[in-house]
């Protein structure tokens, strides 16, 4: 089953294409990594898979419903100044349900607590987003995708930043939420991670995509002959494996 | 005592433009600090002045219309400093301009067309009246309508607060779930808007950013949470508003900069000795010890 598919897709940014011809299909409960070099599109094709870009040909099949999909940007891409207590950004993601204006009733935040318990930050609870450290922050991003119900998770470089701990407790949930029948697409830049998380690979690179799988690209990176033949890999910035 | 408090405190409002006045105060105190806390937390403090200075044509206008008919010159006001808005967000998104750069280009040209308007159909006088406010003409009308946009004004951003909140955090969540965030932000400024044409007659165009600004950032010396910056605020601007008032009565200053002024204090004292970021905030952590090793 696969309720995220894209049919030869072309994508441009400021009226250069950036990807073209894209094919394929993200199978539900799978945890696909998305890799590529700065530039590759991964942030494109992001944009275009939550319905912010519109496709220049293709298109993007998703039987998401919208409140379902959930993105995760960079942590630099949120003002984490404002104050907000990790509480409270949890609740946010009772937004499906709830909207601008219903009021949380005592089973939700019995939710909530329940989530912050899942992901070790119970003590945080009100503590505000600006004094936590980038791994407490990504638990509580995560949280609120979890009281989201999120079906589709696209997140990006979720573990940047992240201490090791964190990065363990991120992967346990995503591979709970996977279990469960979301569809996941990570970012990584991290083939120790890409291993140890995902079940599809799909890489970007000359405005093309290739679908593969965490062994064959391990194999390529390794400098084994890889199973997938003439893979167009080029990495600038080439991945250690280990490197948190 | 107690009579020289009454003399001092109370019956100044024996006055029937002195009781008008407060309520009014009173009103805006509500309305506009909240929205100051919003602007400050969204690195926006400066757009209220460009708001304020963007009313001015419009508010021109209605007085050379009507003369001084709040109803008018609120209208006016309503309208020029929508226009405003909405222009420099087009101009920006059409040219690539950054939008702070187009709307100090437009809240500039608006100044010089207000204050030129102002002069053709009236005197120095008016002028002065317009850009500056005065308490005294703050009539039954002027009260009702500067208390109902008030409400309004509490209402709209009670409705607003939870995708407000959102979108100054997160605005990519905001938008996967089917909200514009353009949307919410555009209510917000309306409301900015709304609040400044209330405030001129008391505090004047340029006077009124004041109480939505001032306490909001004063607050930010007292509190890191949102409920506690907006009632702050709040109360900061319900005080210097009274205060400011009754100082203006007694010692025969204008209305405006007497209330202006006492925020300003405000603001300047928590500067120094507020519990956040102050001066004696930042010098009380330099100066804490690391303290011993906690046992061995």
């Amino acid at each position: 089953m696969s309720r995220l598919q894209l049919h030869d897709l072309q994508l441009a940014r400021g009226g250069q294409t950036i990807l073209e011809h894209l094919d394929g299909r993200f199978q539900d409960g799978a945890i696909t990594a998305l890799i590529g070099a700065n530039g590759a599109g991964k942030s494109t094709l992001i944009a275009a898979i939550m319905g912010m870009l519109a496709p220049v040909a293709g298109r993007v099949a998703c039987q998401v419903p919208k409140e379902r999909r959930a993105w995760l940007p960079q942590q630099l891409a949120l003002d984490l100044g404002f104050p907000m207590s990790v509480e409270e950004l949890i609740m946010t993601g009772t937004w499906p349900s709830h909207g601008a204006l219903k009021g949380y009733g005592a089973d939700h935040y019995r939710r909530g607590r329940e989530i912050m318990a899942r992901l070790g930050i119970s003590d945080l609870a009100h503590r505000q987003l600006g004094e936590l450290s980038g791994g407490q922050r990504q638990r509580a991003l995560i949280g609120r995708t979890l009281m989201q119900e999120a079906e589709l998770l696209l997140l990006d470089e979720p573990f940047a930043n992240v201490d090791i701990e964190t990065v363990d407790v991120l992967m346990e949930v995503l591979r709970d939420m996977a279990r469960d029948g979301a569809t996941i697409i990570v970012v990584l830049h991290d083939l120790e991670q890409l291993s140890r998380l995902t079940d599809d690979v799909l890489l970007l690179a000359g405005g093309h995509g290739r679908w593969s799988s965490p062994e064959a690209l391990l194999d390529h990176q390794a400098g084994v002959v890889p199973r997938a033949p003439r893979l167009p890999l080029s990495f600038p910035e080439a991945p250690h494996a280990g490197t948190a | 005592m107690p009579a020289l408090l009454e003399a001092l405190l109370i019956a100044p409002f024996d006055y029937g433009f002195m009781r008008r006045a407060v309520i009014a105060g009173l009103a805006l105190s509500l309305a506009a600090p909240p929205l100051g806390v919003f602007l400050m937390l969204r690195g926006m403090s400066l757009i209220g002045d460009a708001m304020a200075h963007a009313i001015l044509p419009g508010v021109a206008l209605g007085f050379l219309a009507a003369g001084f008919s709040l109803p008018m010159m609120s209208l006016g006001g309503i309208l020029s400093g929508l226009l405003v808005a909405v222009l420099a967000g087009s101009v920006s998104q059409m040219t690539g301009h950054r939008e702070d750069a187009a709307m100090a280009s437009f809240f500039l040209i608006s100044l010089a067309a207000g204050v030129m308007l102002v002069s053709l159909g009236g005197s120095s006088v008016d002028l002065t009246h317009v850009l500056f406010g005065s308490i005294l003409a703050v009539d039954s009308t002027a009260l009702v309508l500067i208390a109902v946009i008030a409400s309004l004004i509490v209402l709209a951003l009670a409705v607003i607060f939870r995708a407000l909140v959102v979108e100054c955090l997160d605005p990519l969540f905001l938008r996967g779930q089917g909200v514009r965030g353009g949307v919410v932000h555009g209510i917000f400024l309306g409301l900015v808007v709304l609040n400044l044409t209330a405030g001129f007659q008391t505090l004047g165009t340029l006077m009124a950013v004041g109480l939505m600004m001032l306490p909001a950032t004063t607050a930010r010396f007292w509190s890191q949470r949102l409920e506690g910056l907006i009632t702050i605020a709040i109360a900061i601007a319900l005080v210097s508003s009274t205060a400011g008032l009754l100082l203006s009565y007694h010692l025969s200053l204008p209305s405006g900069p007497s209330i202006i002024l006492l925020a300003g204090v405000a603001y300047l004292l928590s500067a120094l000795f507020g519990r956040h970021h102050s001066l004696t905030a930042r010098w009380r952590r330099r100066a804490a010890p690391l303290g011993t090793p906690e046992r061995a």
